[in-house]
């Protein structure tokens, strides 16, 4: 029986780069329309809670606007949807159904950890304070 | 503390259980095997480690909710779930998605088969003992991954199938894209079906081991690859035509041998026949509208009926079948039968006089999808009445 020839690849492959990607300090290629972090952009926002209804994670969950915030009279009823980034399966059923498209869309994917495990700090700097 | 008396017992057969934590398998699934000496008797396959009651949670959900949902069935044939399910909700409300949709939605269905073969055959070779081999597979795995990333926005969870076409639409600079990166992979295809054909370590595990005769097959109603391996022609994507496998041409690959390695082979044809019709799609592909529905304008009211489709997944024949009683916005009834059920469940008879160091080369041979087969309902034909069997009774083995 015939060998196949691997000792051609294993000699390329002692000489050519590894193709791991050492992946915390060199960050990993991603498209810039793949499905990452979305957040709502309030300014947009109407408060209608049409995404938390067909958010099929149930991962969207309306919340009040806190008072030190300027909200757009569009919103009259002041909240907001309130992703919880644990739950969420990324399927972007939100940004598709939101009638005013207030979503914002990024590619970001590195999400682990314990301050960004909500949509709200990306939110709520889509506002300006009272005031400023 | 000596030993004063020794009682010799009869050993009739050793039972061994492989699974359901087991480190060669990846997946819960208990395989009791009764083995005299190295060879195996008999085979006791149980299941409901990783049952999560899909179906009653569809219809607990709205009918767009549920999209999602049996996407999650399973993660690596996530595009046909979603495919099939959302055809079963175009039947009830008599939507025509337009071709240059259909060209895609097959787009990304045959890119998941590319990887999805490649993956068990990477795992194939892990389990044969070639590590060197999965690494590399694996590794050129990655292109249809980024592929697929171009195309969904997903590497693996597509989300790509919406009522009426497709989510997302491609321009000239992707499919170009897409195009380069299968280009690359064919060469590296046809060259790990060579090292499958060649290679003496894999040809001395794989082949003449577990092997199903076509009556087999057929007699214990298996589907996919693992009935093509041993002859049998059948394949929805050529019997149904559905979406626009009717226009793209291609080949069904059977072999005749019906081993492991009759079936391994199989998948290695069918992925080259996968990058074959993709780039077929990529080069055929028809601009006559907007493949994109607006979500927000989708019929939310179903009417009251019932719809039936099936699929080629990668391990076989898919079925849902999806009924609406027309009053509120959930169905009625989500039934999925998948082909690993049938794969597993039915094949038992085929480890019985191998060694027990084949056991896993076989189970993996059939491309177990564990969390695709939990579910079981009993209808008796005879006695026209059906019921549900629970985990305790699953568990035990009893029907």
């Amino acid at each position: 029986m015939k060998r196949p020839r691997l000792l051609g690849l294993v000699l390329k492959n002692l000489v050519s780069k590894p193709a791991t990607i050492q992946y915390p300090r060199v960050k990993t290629p991603v498209e810039p329309d793949f499905r990452g972090v979305q957040y709502a952009d309030l300014g947009k926002c109407t408060g209608c809670s049409l995404c938390a209804i067909e958010c099929p994670a149930d991962a969207i969950k309306m919340t009040p606007i806190p008072p030190e915030y300027e909200v757009p009279k569009t919103n009259p009823r002041r909240i907001y949807p309130l992703i919880n980034y644990g739950k969420c399966v990324f399927c972007y059923r939100c940004v598709k159904v939101c009638p005013t498209n207030a979503y914002i869309a990024t590619n970001k994917y590195d999400i682990a950890g314990v301050s960004r495990l909500t949509s709200e700090a990306f939110s709520l700097t889509t506002l300006r304070r009272v005031g400023s | 503390m000596g030993v004063t008396k020794i009682v010799e017992i009869p050993v009739v057969t050793t039972e061994v259980p492989v699974g359901p934590q087991h480190p060669a398998l990846h997946e819960p699934l208990l395989l009791k095997v009764y083995a005299e000496g190295e060879e195996v008797v008999k085979v006791e396959v149980n299941t409901g480690y990783n049952h999560r009651g899909v179906e009653k949670l569809c219809e607990r959900n709205t009918f767009y909710r549920d999209i999602f949902v049996v996407g999650r069935v399973c993660g690596i044939c996530n595009a046909v779930h979603a495919n099939c399910y959302v055809r079963a909700l175009e039947q009830l409300l008599d939507l025509h998605p337009n071709k240059r949709a259909q060209y895609l939605r097959v787009l990304a269905m045959e890119l998941e088969r590319v990887h999805s073969h490649m993956l068990i055959n990477a795992v194939m070779a892990e389990i044969v003992g070639f590590e060197t081999l999965f690494m590399q597979i694996m590794l050129d795995r990655e292109r249809v991954m980024k592929a697929k990333e171009i195309l969904t926005g997903g590497r693996v969870l597509a989300d790509y199938m919406m009522v009426g076409g497709v989510r997302r639409d491609i321009d000239e600079e992707k499919r170009q894209r897409i195009r380069e990166l299968l280009l690359k992979l064919k060469p590296r295809v046809e060259y790990y079906r060579k090292v499958f054909e060649e290679d003496e370590t894999i040809v001395k595990r794989l082949v003449g081991v577990g092997r199903i005769s076509y009556s087999e097959a057929t007699s214990h109603s298996l589907v996919g690859p693992t009935a093509r391996g041993s002859g049998v022609k059948i394949d929805s994507r050529v019997s149904d035509k559905y979406d626009a496998y009717g226009e793209i041409p291609f080949n069904l690959v059977t072999r005749s041998e019906g081993d492991s390695w009759a079936r391994m082979m199989v998948r290695w044809d069918e992925a080259l026949e996968s990058i074959e019709m993709n780039i077929y799609i990529l080069e055929h592909l028809p601009s006559d509208g907007n493949p994109v529905p607006d979500e927000r304008r989708l019929p939310r009211r179903f009417p009251p009926g019932e719809a039936y489709t099936r699929v080629e997944a990668q391990r076989g024949e898919l079925t849902y079948y999806v009924m609406s009683d027309g009053k509120g916005q959930n169905p009625y009834r989500v039934k999925i039968r998948t082909p690993s059920f049938n794969n597993i469940i039915n094949s038992a008879f085929m480890y019985i006089g191998y060694s027990l160091a084949d056991v896993p080369v076989m189970l993996t041979s059939l491309d177990p999808c564990i969390s695709c087969m939990e579910r079981v309902t009993v209808i008796d034909l005879e006695k026209n009445t059906r019921y549900r069997l629970d985990l305790k009774q699953l568990a035990g083995g009893k029907l």
